[in-house]
């Protein structure tokens, strides 16, 4: 679904990728990990058609990104950014209903999805409120409930669209309470199984060992290792990559590595 | 948790209010100037051509209706490019002088004023004297310097685009004053005067312009509503959801800089519109540009239809310069507005 052939990112001469080759398969979830400034987001924004790969190239579909138009990618692909910088005072239903800019859908359609999608992330609550004077967290879940909404067809019936769906988030949880990490993690799963492609940027290694199929461990721009969870979260890696100590443990119900410091 | 609607009123009621209130203004405009006409007559003399007597007829003609026509006109293309900009910059203190249209008007128009006494004796373009050509030609050259300087192989930068506004400005600004400087009394007299805006100049030639303008603005600008609206998100954002956003930046600043420059050109600066009516209209029904650029349209319209009857009487049988009546009429209601929606939240 989503292949990125040894891409290279430089930016007024300087490399923020080297050499990067992942393929995520339909369906699969990628965790890309990694210290500040490894280049995750860089990625992220190659990925996205914010920056064009200086090498190599992404593929998505089996189409070049490069040739893909906007407006067609965006009926399938949605991205969630770090952070928001929204200053009008649109109301979250609002928010969620942006996420419908590229479809034609109706409003009768539309208005359902916004208000099933806010649900999902429990932000029925703030429906009415205005977005600006929300939380940080609440922000968060609101536009994480416009990119689902832009994606709606791909995560909620599987096979009903031509092109399955593709979500990169950028951080999702940095804001979120445990609950709603949980939460994030449990849509993840949801929408995944439903074929749609996810890409998420992470620091919480054990949040994302509960849901990646795939772990990319990132340093200076380069990828350090590629594999599943298991084979990532071993105290020699964790120690190359993050310059950390830490004891890798089996959780004692679930059976999942968990990385303890 | 309490559930609070951040809205004063929908969308649908406030373009019933301003529907409303449009015709009701626009007569109350014909009725007013040092000569009264009452409803009656204007009543006859538009709808009938006859009635009155011949010399209200002429003032309604030649005088009143072609100047009531332009500021409806004027009022809409300011405040809807205003609109326009400040989702551009996704900043709601955004006005059209800051892609320095209004600064390089001046500029233009005080060079005719200047060294165009020549110029100025014969004849007219369009209807519009040379002053009007020159506040065109200035507000066009200026834009596209702005958007020059802030566009690279990479896109066009609004953040740059903001900082070159302001210095093209100032620069314009010193030019404007070394201008003064040089001009005689009489000159100087007619630029501030200009500056200030005014639609006394108001002539059928005049109207066909602006709305020709207006028209096709009005039929182009709509499209971009919902683009608007996702822009606001971020640019990037707005990428993601589909939006050409390097062509959608082009598309807006080409509308504004088309609209403001006729407007500057007929009826001078007219501060305060472009700024202040969007974001009272923000402020009743929300940002969502479907609904904001054709109320904001109609508001704009109706202040400086207001503002306009309202400067042809305070001081008769003088005028105030129209754009002293829009910042004396629209800053304490935009202040009111302010203080309500401060305590609501």
């Amino acid at each position: 679904m989503l292949k990125i052939n040894s891409v290279g990112l430089t930016i007024s001469a300087v490399p923020l990728l080297n050499n990067i080759t992942i393929d995520c398969p339909r369906g699969s979830v990628t965790a890309l990990m990694g210290p500040n400034g490894a280049g995750k987001t860089s990625l992220l924004k190659v990925i996205s058609g914010e920056h064009k790969a200086s090498q190599g190239e992404v593929e998505i579909n089996r189409q070049s990104r490069e040739d893909w138009k906007p407006a067609e990618i965006a009926q399938f692909m949605a991205v969630l950014p770090q952070s928001s910088t929204l200053e009008f005072s649109f109301t979250s239903e609002e928010v969620v209903a942006l996420g419908r800019t590229p479809h034609a859908t109706g409003t009768v359609r539309d208005a359902e999805i916004i208000t099933a999608a806010l649900a999902k992330v429990d932000a029925s609550y703030l429906a009415q409120r205005s977005f600006v004077q929300l939380s940080g967290g609440e922000k968060q879940r609101v536009q994480l409930a416009r990119v689902l909404a832009q994606i709606w067809d791909h995560c909620e019936c599987e096979g009903d669209a031509s092109t399955d769906g593709i979500l990169l988030l950028d951080e999702p949880s940095a804001a979120f309470d445990l609950a709603h990490q949980l939460m994030l993690i449990e849509i993840v799963q949801q929408i995944s199984a439903r074929g749609v492609t996810v890409v998420m940027v992470m620091h919480d290694l054990n949040l994302a060992a509960k849901c990646a199929d795939q772990m990319v461990f990132m340093n200076c721009g380069h990828c350090t290792a590629v594999g599943t969870v298991s084979e990532l979260l071993t105290p020699e890696l964790i120690k190359k990559v993050f310059s950390v100590d830490a004891e890798v443990i089996t959780h004692p119900v679930q059976g999942t590595p968990m990385v303890v410091v | 948790m309490k559930v609070l609607n951040t809205r004063l009123i929908t969308p649908r009621l406030c373009g019933l209010l301003l529907l409303i209130a449009l015709p009701m203004v626009s007569l109350l405009g014909l009725m007013t100037g040092p000569v009264f006409i009452s409803l009656a007559d204007i009543l006859s003399i538009t709808l009938s051509g006859n009635g009155g007597n011949s010399q209200e007829k002429l003032i309604i003609e030649i005088i009143r209706l072609p100047r009531v026509i332009l500021s409806l006109l004027v009022g809409s293309l300011l405040a809807t490019c205003g609109a326009l900009l400040q989702g551009l910059f996704r900043n709601p203190l955004a006005d059209p002088a800051l892609i320095g249209v209004s600064a390089g008007a001046s500029v233009g128009a005080s060079l005719v004023i200047v060294f165009g006494s020549m110029l100025t004796a014969n004849g007219l373009l369009l209807g519009l004297s040379a002053i009007s050509v020159g506040a065109f030609a200035g507000a066009i050259i200026t834009s596209v310097i702005i958007f020059r300087l802030a566009t690279s192989p990479q896109g066009t930068s609004v953040a740059t685009m903001l900082l070159a506004g302001i210095a093209i400005s100032a620069l314009a600004g010193a030019a404007t004053n070394t201008l003064s400087y040089l001009a005689d009394n009489d000159m100087l007299r007619r630029i501030s005067l200009w500056q200030m805006g005014n639609l006394q100049g108001a002539s059928w030639d005049r109207v066909g312009l602006c709305a020709v303008t207006a028209g096709f603005l009005g039929l182009l600008i709509p499209r971009e509503a919902r683009a608007l609206n996702a822009i606001l998100l971020g640019e990037s954002e707005a990428r993601h959801l589909g939006v050409n956003v390097e062509w959608l930046k082009r598309r807006l600043i080409i509308y504004s800089a088309l609209g403001v420059a006729i407007s500057v050109a007929v009826a001078g600066v007219i501060a305060f519109v472009g700024l202040m009516v969007p974001h009272v209209i923000r402020l009743l029904v929300g940002p969502d540009h479907r609904a904001l650029l054709p109320l904001s349209a109609l508001a704009g319209a109706i202040l400086l239809v207001a503002a306009d009857a309202l400067a042809r009487v305070v001081i008769p049988p003088a005028e105030l310069p129209v754009g002293v009546v829009t910042a004396l009429l629209g800053a304490p209601f935009f202040l009111w507005l302010l203080v309500v929606q401060r305590r609501r939240t």
